[in-house]
């Protein structure tokens, strides 16, 4: 019995790894509003924009998914957030090619490139990092992967494009995620479903929890989550976590261009 | 005990005041309401009622103003996003930097 469990779990997660992309579009635009929570009170930090547009190279057409983040100018002078996190995939798989993550926070800036070939299942990856004294440092490596591996957007959006209506609830997927040149496996769970209220209004949404292996970014156990909305588009609506030093939200404000 | 009172009182209202201009404000309902009540605790405390009494209304009054603009920043500022063009120029400039090497890479 065990043994028809382990081989349907993994079928089941060799066969979504090639799943067909049936939820986004190129052109959608999400909007988020990331709060950090003090002593109790929630503090409106950063602004979160998720965006896909589609590029085209002489040979194909690719969808390209980009993930910003801004702090609002009241934090400027303090902590200063302005974060760029992009990657090249493929329209129809959503298999990725090309990942560039253009971190700036507080004035240290941090830059790292991924090159995907997956038949040779290695990444060429470069970062590039710029000392106090404004001197660039650049390091140049390959790492090998797995057939599955992806990077952090495309997993985001890769989570999107679950089969979560055939889920039943206490399921859970594993995805193995390219992360600073190393590769992590992050856990979702369907938890439960639930309506709440959002921007966009009263929706009912799939409640999932996350966990990454052999890695303590996030804390606690189920106080990662993520609410996805029980349709089509399965929008992001509404996230939770936990980390090192407190604990924070984002809730969406916007959403346009979706595909259904 | 009075004394105390009154110190704890300035201390709190003192920080109400700073976090109160700080992008911090919501953070300075915490110590306003501590410094308010360290007030009343003091004004209650006192038998001789002249004695302090310019030190509690000092106190009452740090904690009305850094309380008054408390509410009007949480009412009247909308978060917005600052000066973003960095950003995009960064984003103008890997696109086209991705573009021409993606025209490399082998898709299938």
């Amino acid at each position: 019995m065990r043994l028809v469990l382990v081989s349907a779990f993994i079928l089941s997660v060799s066969i979504s790894s090639f799943a067909q992309n049936k939820t986004i579009a190129a052109g959608e635009k999400l909007t988020f509003s990331a709060s950090y929570n003090m002593s109790g009170l929630l503090n409106e930090l950063a602004q979160v924009t998720m965006e896909t547009s589609e590029v085209k190279t002489s040979k194909s057409t690719l969808l390209k998914l980009k993930c910003t983040a801004a702090t609002y100018s009241k934090w400027d002078s303090f902590f200063k957030i302005r974060d760029l996190y992009e990657s090249y995939v493929s329209p129809k798989t959503l298999t990725p090619y090309l990942y560039n993550r253009d971190i700036n926070e507080g004035g240290h800036d941090k830059f790292m490139k991924y090159k995907f070939n997956h038949k040779t299942k290695t990444v060429s990856s470069i970062m590039r990092k710029t000392r106090s004294d404004g001197t660039v440092w650049e390091v140049k490596k390959t790492v090998k992967i797995n057939a599955s591996t992806r990077d952090l957007v495309t997993t985001l959006y890769h989570i999107r494009n679950l089969d979560i209506h055939k889920a039943s609830v206490g399921d859970s997927q594993s995805f193995k995620v390219l992360f600073d040149n190393n590769e992590s496996i992050v856990n979702i769970k369907y938890l439960s479903k639930e309506t709440i209220n959002t921007a966009l209004g009263r929706k009912e949404c799939y409640k999932l929890s996350i966990s990454i292996n052999n890695n303590d970014v996030l804390k606690g156990k189920n106080d990662n989550l993520l609410w996805l909305t029980a349709d089509a588009n399965k929008v992001p609506v509404y996230a939770k976590f936990k980390i090192a030093v407190g604990s924070g939200e984002l809730k969406i404000k916007s959403a346009t261009g979706l595909k259904h | 005990m009075k004394k105390l009172f009154i110190i704890l009182g300035f201390i709190t209202s003192i920080i109400a005041v700073i976090l109160a201009v700080t992008p911090l404000s919501r953070i300075a309902y915490i110590p306003s309401v501590t410094a308010l009540i360290f007030g009343v605790l003091a004004l209650y405390t006192s038998k001789d009622k002249q004695q302090f009494k310019k030190s509690i209304q000092l106190i009452f009054l740090m904690t009305i103003i850094s309380l008054v603009v408390t509410t009007y920043k949480t009412i009247f500022n909308t978060a917005e996003v600052g000066n973003t063009e960095q950003l995009e120029q960064k984003v103008e400039q890997l696109e086209k930097e991705s573009l021409d090497e993606l025209e490399d890479l082998e898709i299938d």
